[in-house]
């Protein structure tokens, strides 16, 4: 990342905010990136239909379980499924959970606001006391820690919300491959219009999380709450997964006395925006496990694409997936930025504009430390060896 | 029988040199040449009789009588190992030369040539026969250097020549020397071996043969020609380099310095020890100190050929035969290292210890070489179940009884061997890749091939010793007069 | 089939290095499709048989007597290597330990790593870890564990350097090894001259020998020193102490044991070479003074650590420095309680302190608090933890103490005001330790903290179980490895009277402080001047590596270059100038090789073809003779 100079830094502020005033995205737009945005997101899709889907299993089935052994078999318990689950023959579900646990711990937003009202605890009381019913060692386990259960139910209710989340997403980013290869999507601003799209429609879907136990409901988040998709899964999950994340222990020191993790979480620049796509495949980098899942899915356009990018062709294949799905990433957060700026960005009005341009640049301080420049300027290398 | 392990390789350069070249067949006559000469040893190794001590398998033919030249070959369990750790690698370094080498008859032909002087030199129980196998094997070496090698090839090969026919000069002057003092016909090596001369006399041929000895393998002061040819030279010839040819210095050292002037050597023993441990550290400061890995590795192999004089100067029971085992030990780990540091530098361009970073990487990096770079500098450094501890271990226990301090000088040598490769290693593997490494090609497994093979050997021997041990014990012994 | 079992026990660290062998389809990238966790699983099946295997051997071994199996390694001229293992209840009682703390650490680590893409290569270097630490409990020669001890400075190395591509990680690997190799190499010394000296290396051998032996006393104390040397670096003693610190950049479950059974393995060599380094009442009295200043130093490094591993890994040191008195003290016995008690319990302190990180994300104990009621396996873990090693609870430290002091053994009041200073302080950062992690409000990163997974909780909980039932072992201990049973003193002195209560007394009195002192404020220092002064003073372990930096780095780097350049510029110009000068015209010694070198070579090329062609010329008829009657 190439230090930025104050002044020069605003400069680049002015310039990312023109480009997104006139309707471009923040990532360039270039055949190859479309492509890889794209086929990307394709596989992206797949992927976290099966996480929504296993996020979504572990919250309706396996809470309170002290022992969920089987919590990535969705259900599924039969010998294949164990030799395939031996093998290692799977998705890393390990990945989700990730991100959920680092949406739990940075918090923010309705979901997090909500586990902490008396509501949420007298819920989750009554299913714990429910639960563990004929336990008494349980129940006096919860009567010594009485906010250990209430905890886990609280992680409970993210993995639902996440689960809910990611179904959303899913959807839209499938829905735009199809669209892509029905030649609908022809260049990088469509591709941020159509995610903006399938946000918007889906802004106002209600978060909840329901449990049965023994025939009897428990609205562990109701309906009543009031939480919604985009605001209080969908900016939370990009402040938390996109922007702040956690620090990896493969690059980051843990040590305290070295002082290299910030104290304050909204200093955190270890999301996937900011994530550095060559120690991939190493140890101690978490996201490692997205890229691999992803190499199953992906589209073969973008394979072929892979194989003659770099010299190893696919023996590389994983960094150069985190590559693309960074790229991919910004054109996610590009519509975010849009579908929750206070006005429309293209407004003429000056007082909207002015509205717009303070929240934008808010938001383009924090973007601009991350990898987009570098992206950026390496897109511009390649048309640049191409127009010679 | 013995003849065969010179005569194949020199009749197949021949032949590579002769016929016309049609693709890739000077390779593999050249690799076919290793692979049979590598049988022949073989065969011999399963009809050699180790308990034996003295020649066997003896080719003696008058050859030119009036300067009492015979050709006359012999093999005993000091020679053996060698000749069999000559064949061995040989074919690595035949196999680990890049398919699309330059004007590959002549360079195949040179390798050959190389190879079978080398072995003539082991094999040679005539003094004057050893020296001509010994300068023979110069001049295809200096061609390897001069045409294949590095940037500065040119010096470093004519710094290697003028070193090294120095040295022949000196242990030729010695041999002569020898001869006319026992006023013998010929250079018969059992025959002079036989003679008892007084201790001045021994002193006086002594001497020039040391410093030629020490020139070859090499001995502070005299090692500074051996990083210039190591750094220029290109893989395999390092390779051959440091698994063969030093050791037709400590090979010459115990055959003849030890073998023909023991009272000498004996009286100068306890100054050779200072020495050795004086070329032991020194070399392994040097290496700390530099930027370029295969300096450090080059540097490393002054530090471990300090140890063969450390044993040889000891001439106790077990030292001799540590010696030997040391110059195995040595041949193996070196080559192996000189192999990687060549992976490395073949698909990165650099050995530059301050560019190289982080190529553990696992998709872009080098991992596999990495790792097997972290196995060789700890088999370098002496850690037990590779080959490198018990050849060290046997050579310090062998002399602390006689030379106690030179020994634990010797030690902190080893403990420095971890230093200096330790930093290299951390520095080129560890850490984030470097931006400018991030389209580096992979090393297919192919390529690996001969480092593998010396890498199950180097933990071969390092768990079953007395595989290697076995061949030289009664024969280091019978090296000392008396026993 | 037991008899099968026992005749091969020497079979049982083979167990994981297979285990370890079998990872690296995966560890080397070859298997690229699917996850590497069967490597794990495979490993841990390999722990399980390994800890099955030495249960029942455990099991059969009461009842006999201590059994050696000798293995000759190598036979070289008159030297005779040779590889022995032993067969008793205290080496298996050691291997006990190893396989079972190992098993329980590797279940853990699959929680803890479970988002980590390099676990084979993990497990495989666990699996090789163990290996040699189970080696070298069974162990019953010096050079065999020698061999292990330096197995283990490899295996520390690529533990610590996992996350291979942090920085602080690219000098914490490497330090490690090195300062370990400080010691190993001492060692090794120690090793090569006992083996001139002594008879032959296998611990039973050198016992008797210590007996017979008639050493110059130099020489018996220079001997002694390079082999405490070894355990010096292993157990992280002064002056070889830091590397242990750095050494918690690595994965906590490698921590885990790396706090508990290696450090010990390190004092277990030690104890087993007791007669041989208190051989010389110098190494002895060197065992005393290093183990003192350890206990002492450490003791307050560590109360100012604000690491959470830190803090505890410092401790390590300390107790460790504990077992180096003992052993000064020729109290063998005692040493293996101390080591055996402190293992237990600093693994489970260890285990609690990694779920603490993989929940909050965090290291910095000044940014806790609040998880006890959320958390309650790890905090009750950490609680027994502690508990084990105070002496204040009726755990396994407290006995250990008692027993030390109960009138059997020959102890004094400088000792015991020193077992005291470790207590307290050791109660002062424990008790710190347990309110601001688990006690006081929530802060920002240990806002939201639901417990660990089952992976990580059922091994805590199981620990928690074992270091609460072996309290009994230090009150059973039958003093196996005391040659003759310490004599319970006839008449009590005074000490033994007072030294229960007193240690009781040190250890609540440390525990009131360490509940009372006022803890550290998130990212705050405290203006006085003075306190900032001794707080970075034991928070950056006494400035010791800036001392290491300028001594021995600076010397050795110095060095370096010095002779580097001297090389260059002195040895290579004055040898080629002497030897060549009078030869060769120096130019021929300048880059180009146009003119004068081509004539060299052709020269020299003409010359050797002159005298292989004389030689030849006229002699055909002989080699053609030759080839003809071999044929």
């Amino acid at each position: 990342m190439a230090r930025i100079s104050k002044s020069s830094k605003s400069l680049l502020v002015e310039e990312y905010i023109t480009r997104l005033e006139q309707g471009s995205a923040l990532l360039d737009d270039s055949p190859q990136n479309l492509i890889e945005v794209v086929g990307i997101l394709k596989s992206y899709g797949v992927v976290l239909d099966a996480y929504s889907v296993n996020l979504n299993y572990i919250a309706d089935t396996q809470f309170l379980k002290l022992f969920p052994f089987f919590k990535y078999f969705n259900g599924k318990v039969n010998a294949n499924t164990i030799a395939k689950f031996i093998a290692h023959d799977r998705l890393n579900y390990e990945y989700a959970e990730y991100c959920m646990k680092a949406m739990f711990w940075h918090g923010g937003g309705g979901v997090d606001a909500y586990l902490d009202t008396p509501e949420f605890a007298t819920e989750t009381e009554r299913l714990i006391k429910a639960y563990h019913r004929y336990n008494p060692l349980m129940l006096a386990l919860h009567k010594a820690f009485p906010d250990f259960m209430c905890e886990q139910m609280r992680q409970m209710a993210y993995y639902s919300a996440l689960g809910q989340f990611w179904r959303v997403m899913s959807d839209i980013f499938i829905n735009l491959s199809d669209s892509y290869e029905k030649g609908k999507v022809k260049s990088i601003p469509d591709v941020v219009q159509f995610v903006l799209d399938g946000l918007v429609a889906d802004a106002a879907l209600p978060i909840t999380y329901t449990v049965h136990l023994r025939g009897q409901e428990y609205n562990i988040i109701p309906k009543s709450a009031g939480l919604t998709f985009l605001m209080d899964t969908g900016v939370p999950y990009i402040e938390a997964i996109f922007f702040r994340g956690t620090p990896f222990a493969g690059t980051v020191s843990y040590n305290a006395q070295a002082y290299e993790i910030p104290y304050d979480l909204g200093m955190f620049n270890y999301g996937a925006l900011y994530a550095d796509p060559l120690p991939i495949g190493g140890a101690g980098i978490p996201p490692t496990l997205l890229m691999q899942d992803m190499r199953h899915f992906l589209p073969d356009y973008l394979r072929q694409l892979y194989q003659v990018k770099s010299v190893r062709g696919l023996g590389d294949l994983r960094v150069q997936i985190c590559e693309s799905f960074q790229k991919s990433m910004f054109c996610v957060t590009t519509a975010a930025v849009k579908g929750l700026a206070p006005h429309p960005l293209d407004t003429n009005d000056p007082e909207e504009k002015l509205a717009n341009r303070k929240y934008l640049t808010r938001w383009l301080n924090r973007i601009l430390e991350s990898q987009i420049i570098k992206v950026n300027n390496e897109t511009q290398d390649q048309s640049a060896l191409r127009v010679k | 029988m013995l003849s065969a392990l010179i005569l194949i390789p020199c009749l197949s350069a021949a032949i590579i040199g002769l016929l016309p070249a049609k693709g890739n067949s000077p390779r593999n006559l050249a690799i076919a040449t290793a692979l049979s000469v590598l049988a022949v040893n073989l065969i011999l190794a399963f009809q050699f009789d180790f308990q034996h001590n003295g020649f066997q398998f003896v080719e003696d033919i008058a050859w030119i009588d009036w300067i009492g030249l015979n050709y006359h070959l012999g093999i005993d369990g000091l020679s053996f190992p060698l000749v069999l750790l000559n064949s061995f690698l040989t074919l690595i370094a035949i196999s680990s030369t890049n398919p699309q080498i330059q004007r590959p008859k002549l360079y195949y032909a040179m390798l050959l040539l190389l190879s079978g002087g080398a072995a003539g030199a082991f094999l040679a129980q005539d003094l004057l026969l050893f020296f001509l196998f010994y300068e023979l094997e110069i001049v295809p070496l200096y061609f390897l250097i001069a045409i294949w090698g590095g940037p500065k090839r040119g010096y470093a090969a004519m710094k290697f020549l003028l070193y090294t026919a120095l040295s022949g000069i000196l242990v030729l002057a010695s041999f002569l020397g020898l001869v006319w003092v026992t006023e013998a016909n010929n250079f018969d090596y059992l025959f002079l071996r036989s003679h008892h001369l007084p201790l001045a006399t021994q002193l006086l041929l002594l001497a020039p043969l040391l410093v030629g000895i020490f020139i070859k393998i090499p001995i502070f002061p005299f090692h500074t020609w051996l990083p210039d040819a190591h750094v220029q030279a290109s893989t395999p010839i390092s390779v051959l380099l440091a698994g063969v040819l030093l050791k037709l210095g400590t090979y010459a050292l115990l055959r003849f310095a030890v073998g023909l002037f023991f009272d000498g050597w004996l009286y100068l023993a306890p100054w050779l020890a200072i020495l050795a441990a004086i070329s032991a550290l020194y070399g392994a400061s040097c290496a700390i100190a530099q930027k370029d890995m295969k300096k450090v590795v080059a540097y490393s192999s002054v530090s471990h050929m300090g140890y063969i004089l450390l044993a040889a100067s000891a001439t106790t029971r077990l030292s001799m035969s540590a010696a030997i085992f040391q110059m195995v030990s040595h041949g193996l780990i070196s080559a192996f290292l000189f192999l990687l540091v060549g992976m490395v530098y073949k698909k990165t361009g650099s050995r530059d210890v301050d560019f190289l970073r982080g190529l553990l990487n696992p998709e872009k990096g080098l991992p596999v070489t990495g790792g097997m770079m972290i196995l060789g500098v700890m088999a370098s450094s002496g850690l037990p179940g590779m080959v490198g501890f018990i050849s060290e271990f046997l050579v310090f226990r062998g002399s602390f009884p006689i030379f106690p301090i030179p020994t634990l000088l010797c030690l902190v040598a080893t403990g420095l061997t971890a230093v200096y490769f330790l930093l290299v290693i951390n520095k080129v593997f560890f850490g984030r890749l470097t931006e400018g490494l991030a389209q580096i090609p992979p090393v297919k497994w192919k390529e690996h091939a001969p480092a593998f093979v010396l890498l199950l050997l180097i933990i071969a021997f390092g768990l079953k010793p007395d595989w290697v041990t076995h061949w030289s014990e009664v024969q280091a012994i019978a090296l000392l007069p008396g026993s | 089939m037991t008899d099968f079992l026992l005749e091969n026990f020497w079979i049982i660290p083979i167990y994981s290095l297979i285990g370890a062998l079998i990872t690296l389809p995966w560890s080397l990238g070859i298997v690229r499709q699917t996850g590497p966790r069967p490597a794990a699983y495979i490993n841990i099946l390999m722990t399980i048989v390994g800890f099955i295997h030495s249960s029942i051997i455990f099991n059969l071994i009461w009842s006999r007597p201590a059994q050696q199996l000798v293995f000759h390694w190598l036979q070289v001229a008159d030297l005779d290597l040779t590889l022995s293992f032993e067969l008793s209840p205290v080496s298996f009682g050691a291997l006990e330990v190893v396989a079972g703390i190992s098993l329980l650490v590797q279940i853990y680590a699959l929680g803890y790593m479970e988002k980590d893409w390099s676990l084979a290569r993990f497990f495989a270097l666990m699996g090789f870890f163990e290996a040699a630490l189970a080696g070298l409990a069974i162990s019953d020669g010096l050079l065999l564990s020698y061999c292990l001890l330096e197995a283990l400075t490899l295996s520390t190395y690529l533990l610590v350097g996992f996350w291979y591509a942090q920085p602080l990680v690219v000098t914490a690997a490497r330090d490690a090894f090195l300062t370990k190799r400080v010691g190993d190499i001492l060692l090794l010394m120690g090793i090569v001259a006992l083996s001139t000296y002594g008879e032959g290396l296998s611990f039973s051998q050198l016992d008797t020998w210590v007996e017979v032996n008639q050493l110059d006393s130099t020489v018996a104390a220079f001997l002694g020193l390079a082999l405490i040397a070894g355990p010096i670096g292993k157990c992280a003693q002064f002056p070889l102490n830091l590397w242990l610190d750095e050494a918690m950049e690595g994965p906590n479950p490698a921590g885990i044991m790396r706090n508990s059974i290696v450090v010990s393995a390190g004092a277990y060599v030690l104890i087993k070479l007791e007669p041989v380094t208190t051989l010389s009442p110098v190494s002895a009295y060197g065992l005393i003074i290093v183990g003192s200043i350890t206990a002492i130093g450490t003791s307050l490094m560590a109360i100012a650590q604000i690491d959470i591993k830190r803090a505890l890994s410092h401790s390590t040191s300390a107790y460790m420095g504990l077992v180096f008195i003992a052993v000064g003290l020729r109290q063998v016995d005692i040493a293996f309680l101390l080591l055996f008690s402190h293992a237990i319990a600093k693994a489970l302190l260890f285990m609690s302190a990694g779920s603490v990180i993989l929940t909050t994300n965090n290291q910095n104990v000044t940014e806790m608090g609040g998880l006890w009621s959320r958390m309650p396996a790890t905090s009750l873990s950490f609680l027994v933890g502690a508990a084990g090693l105070i002496a204040f609870s009726p755990l396994g430290m407290f006995w250990t103490y008692h027993r030390w002091f109960s009138g059997s053994w020959d102890v004094d009041w400088w000792l015991l005001l020193l077992v005291m200073f470790v207590n307290v302080f050791s109660a002062i950062n424990l008790t710190r330790l347990f309110r601001v992690i688990f006690l006081g409000p929530p802060k920002v990163k240990s806002r939201r903290a639901p417990e660990v997974p089952w992976q990580m909780s059922v091994p805590m909980v199981s620990l928690m179980m074992v270091t609460l039932i072996i309290a009994f072992a230090p009150i059973e201990w039958p003093l196996w490895l005391s040659p003759n049973r310490p004599l319970v003193l006839a008449q009590p002195e005074l000490i033994t009277q007072y030294a229960t209560p007193l240690l009781i007394v040190s250890g609540a009195l440390g525990c009131i402080i360490g509940s009372t002192i006022k803890v550290r404020k998130a990212w705050a220092r405290s203006s006085n001047l003075t306190l900032r002064f001794f707080q970075d003073l034991l928070a950056y372990d006494f400035y010791i590596d800036k001392l290491y930096e300028l001594t021995v780095i600076a010397a050795v780097s110095n060095l370096a270059k010095l002779t580097s350049w001297l090389d260059r510029y002195i040895v290579d110009g004055a040898v080629n100038f002497v030897s060549l000068a009078t030869i060769f015209s120096s130019n021929a010694l300048k880059y180009n090789t146009s003119g004068q070198s081509q004539f060299y070579i052709a020269t020299i090329v003409i010359a050797v073809g002159l005298l292989l062609w004389s030689m030849i010329n006229g002699h055909w008829s002989l080699v053609t003779n030759y080839w003809s009657s071999m044929m």
